[in-house]
């Protein structure tokens, strides 16, 4: 059988997508196209073949070729101003080419680079989106990524790295494995090796004693009632600020996290005993505190009137209990961003740590406009299509305008 | 093979000249082929080269430059850094140079009317990249000396043959977090955020989903990816929060943009008589009878009609009250369609409550399979028509994912 052609070769530079070396280097080396003394058909095959090195290199050409489509996308910017001021008429009065004007004197506008659109299909794929959004340090790793179950589409995992994302989808990518993709890869160390066995024999111990298991704990009553009844509130209100103070006198960044997870419960707990609030709308801290106060409040204003007894309102939240639950609540988000951004050394983690991008990746690093990237949650969303506009192309392809030109027409053929 | 001539035996003068001698580079055995036991020798020239590159002009782009992008086309091809070279010591005398040079025209001069004007993408980038410049040069005034000169639009491309693409500005943490603000807390519609902050509807949606769901994580104490989150967006050119009361946000991208109809994309020579009004509607008409003005078809038709009140000479209170009325007519319209739609829904359903399931009974037509009984739409399995599920190269792939 024939070798399988190396993938960085250096004898025949080909441009990949990914963020290593090789691929710098082709960058680096790449020169316009020779269109002198060769034929039209060599010229279109050689651009082809460059561009296919790049542009879904892991797709069949078979396959690219019924996503191809000759249609391409374009805008073009309008100025409101312009619209408002002018109905088009002007440009229809005069001799022909519309009236002369000193605005006519302006520079015409930039060449639209349609030309460079041919590969704009590819771009909606999910693997080509996770790359282009800096999930993944190539289209290989990113297809892995999906086929390994790693990337939600909506919140549902998709395994299909060849789903075509619609406008408005947003995907996300698991963190750790993000920050395994793009960190400097990990260099085997004598304490990773021995951190290593000791978690494998753990690991075993634990297998070894594993116990039969239990029955699953009985799932939490829903709760039914509309709003609860006082005695409940105020027990429940009580433990609340018990873990408030709890809370407050924990240190950001402290070891045991247990008080603060302790906390989170109760305030789950609290909020989920009115039926009012779904856990969709009640899902930021922010969203919490307002829904606690404002809920304690219209039960304070509830009962004041028929019992008359502010001292047993009063219990449920005075305002110092709000500016500490308030000051709770700050101190669950500091420790949150705190635990996230600790960089520190961790023998488990599959890269190198400290975290620390990985090499060349800075050369690559670009977010189209089609896509809006939060990084910190790893997630991304895929506003539209991309589209070429006066001057600029959206989709990221590192060949010549001409190279895209003659790979366009190749595709042509026979359509 | 055997050897012919014992090195021992053979007299110096057997190489007389330097070329014949054996040229082997010394170097640890490596092995040529996995079969085989025999080092491979040889350092090829191309990987020579490839190496020369790599630790020549190729170093400086191992690693980020801090607080800037690090992109190839900002380079020569000796690995110097062109921005950097002839980095002047006072560097407000060479920003007005490279904006001359650059020939861009003043978005600052005229901030009132041209910051939604967006004639191009060119000038938006480059006030971004004016205001860092602005933001540089009072740091540099205060405290900090080893920082870069902020790149031009040219050092901002990762492909330096690709004259058409260049990295464009992402938005900021702090930009995302006011844009967040503006639309949840202070309940702002996507429209005015879109054109408060100069950043499209779609992006706008978007980044209020994806804060949405960042401070849902950090509720439930999930670990964000802070280091890789900050590492990326110093690589990257942002477009920075102008925090100002009373100034005017940068413009991130053109907010009415129009799409280039397939229609439009052919010439057409209409002749028209001189005398005859001949408007963008009618210019539409000739092209395709279904083709709307460009006044509709762009994301912020309202901006076109509070311009107009503007030129029509109503005061600032009436300009308002009846942008305010068009929004209220606007925002009816659409909750009318969308109970109607709701209504249709209701009607061509019925639903019948068991105990844990309900059943929901559809209307459906026979006829909406098509005439060649192929369409999507159609229901059902007819007869002599196989489904194509198990061939060969069918697609099962899902086409959509609901939100």
């Amino acid at each position: 059988m024939r070798k399988k052609p190396r993938f960085h070769s250096l004898k025949k530079l080909k441009v990949r997508q990914d963020w290593s070396r090789w691929t710098l280097y082709s960058l680096a080396h790449q020169r316009p196209p020779n269109v002198t003394g060769r034929t039209y058909f060599q010229q279109k095959w050689t651009a082809k073949s460059n561009t296919r090195a790049y542009h879904g290199e892991q797709i069949r050409e078979k396959k690219w070729k019924r996503l191809f489509s000759r249609n391409l996308p374009a805008v073009v910017p309008m100025d409101f101003n312009y619209l408002a001021h002018h109905d088009g008429s002007e440009q229809a009065a005069g001799r022909g080419a519309g009236a002369d004007s000193a605005e006519k004197l302006n520079r015409p506008p930039p060449m639209t680079p349609y030309m460079q659109m041919t590969y704009y299909p590819i771009e909606r794929r999910l693997d080509t989106a996770i790359f282009r959004s800096l999930f993944a340090s190539s289209v290989r790793q990113a297809r892995q990524f999906c086929v390994h179950g790693l990337v939600k589409v909506n919140g549902k995992k998709m395994p299909y790295p060849g789903y075509m994302l619609n406008p408005g989808d947003m995907f996300q990518v698991e963190p750790s494995s993000v920050m395994f993709a793009t960190g400097a890869p990990k260099k085997r160390t004598s304490t990773a090796r021995k951190v290593a066995k000791e978690k494998a024999a753990a690991r075993a111990e634990a297998r070894e004693k594993a116990p039969q298991p239990s029955a699953p704990s009985q799932p939490e009553p829903v709760p039914t009632r509309e709003e609860p009844t006082p005695a409940e509130l105020k027990k429940h209100m009580q433990d609340l600020m018990e873990d408030v103070e709890n809370v407050l006198n924990e240190d950001v960044g402290a070891k045991d996290k247990q008080k603060f997870r302790a906390f989170r419960q109760t305030v789950k707990k609290a909020v989920s005993l009115w039926k009012t609030a779904s856990p969709e709308t009640v899902s930021t801290l922010d969203a919490q505190f307002e829904f606690l106060k404002d809920a304690l409040d219209k039960k304070q204003a509830a009962a004041e009137p028929s019992r008359n007894e502010p001292t047993e309102s009063t219990a449920l939240m005075s305002p110092e209990d709000q500016q500490k639950l308030r000051q709770a609540f700050d101190k669950l988000k500091l420790e949150t961003e705190h635990t996230s951004a600790w960089n520190k050394k961790d023998a488990s983690a599959p890269y190198a740590t400290p975290w620390r991008p990985r090499d060349y990746m800075s050369a690559f690093a670009f977010i189209p406009r089609y896509l809006e990237v939060n990084q910190s949650i790893c997630a991304a969303v895929y506003l539209r299509h991309p589209v070429a506009r006066p001057g600029l192309a959206e989709v990221p392809t590192p060949f010549h305008l001409e190279t895209g030109q003659l790979a366009f027409n190749w595709y042509l053929r026979r359509r | 093979m055997p050897t012919r001539l014992r090195a021992s035996n053979l007299p110096s003068t057997v190489f007389p000249c330097s070329s014949i001698r054996p040229q082997s580079i010394p170097q640890p055995a490596r092995i040529s082929r996995e079969f085989s036991q025999s080092s491979c020798r040889q350092i090829t020239q191309r990987r020579r080269k490839f190496y020369e590159w790599m630790n020549g002009p190729g170093r400086m782009l191992k690693d980020p430059l801090p607080h800037s992008t690090n992109y190839l086309g900002a380079y020569d091809k000796f690995g110097n850094l062109i921005r950097g070279t002839f980095q002047p010591k006072d560097a407000k005398d060479a920003t007005p140079k490279a904006e001359a040079a650059e020939g861009v025209e003043g978005v600052e001069a005229k901030p009132d009317t041209s910051s939604e004007g967006q004639e191009s993408a060119d000038d938006l980038d480059a006030a971004v990249s004016r205001s860092e410049r602005e933001e540089m040069q009072k740091k540099e005034d205060g405290t900090e000396e080893g920082r870069l000169v902020p790149e031009t639009l040219e050092d901002l491309r990762p492909f330096p043959l690709n004259r058409y693409f260049r990295s464009q500005p992402v938005l900021s943490e702090e930009l995302r977090e006011a844009i967040y603000q503006f639309v949840k807390r202070d309940g702002h519609s996507l429209q005015l955020a879109s054109t408060t902050f100069g950043v499209s509807n779609e992006r706008i949606g978007a980044v209020v989903r994806l804060k949405q769901m960042e401070k849902e994580w950090i509720a439930k104490g999930k670990i964000l990816a802070i280091p890789y989150a900050k590492a990326v967006l110093d690589m990257l050119p942002t477009t920075p929060h102008v925090k100002e009361r009373g100034k005017r946000a940068i413009t991130h991208e053109p907010i009415n943009d129009l799409i280039v109809h397939p229609a439009t994309r052919q010439q057409l020579f209409v002749p028209v008589a001189e005398s005859r009004h001949f408007t963008r509607v009618d210019a539409g008409k000739a092209f395709d009878n279904n083709l709307l003005p460009a006044d509709e078809r762009i994301p912020h038709p309202e901006l076109i009609a509070a311009e107009k009140d503007n030129i029509d000479g109503y005061s600032v209170s009436e300009r308002q009250r009846r942008a305010q009325e068009r929004l209220e007519a606007e925002m009816a319209e659409k909750n009318k369609k969308k109970e109607e739609k709701r209504q249709a829904e209701l009607a061509s359903t019925k639903t019948v409550p068991q105990r844990r399931w309900d059943f929901v009974f559809q209307d459906v037509s026979v006829d909406s399979v098509g005439r060649n009984g192929r369409d999507p739409k159609g229901v059902g399995w007819r007869y002599g028509l196989p489904h194509q599920d198990r061939k060969k190269g069918q697609v099962k792939i899902p086409t959509k994912v609901e939100a």
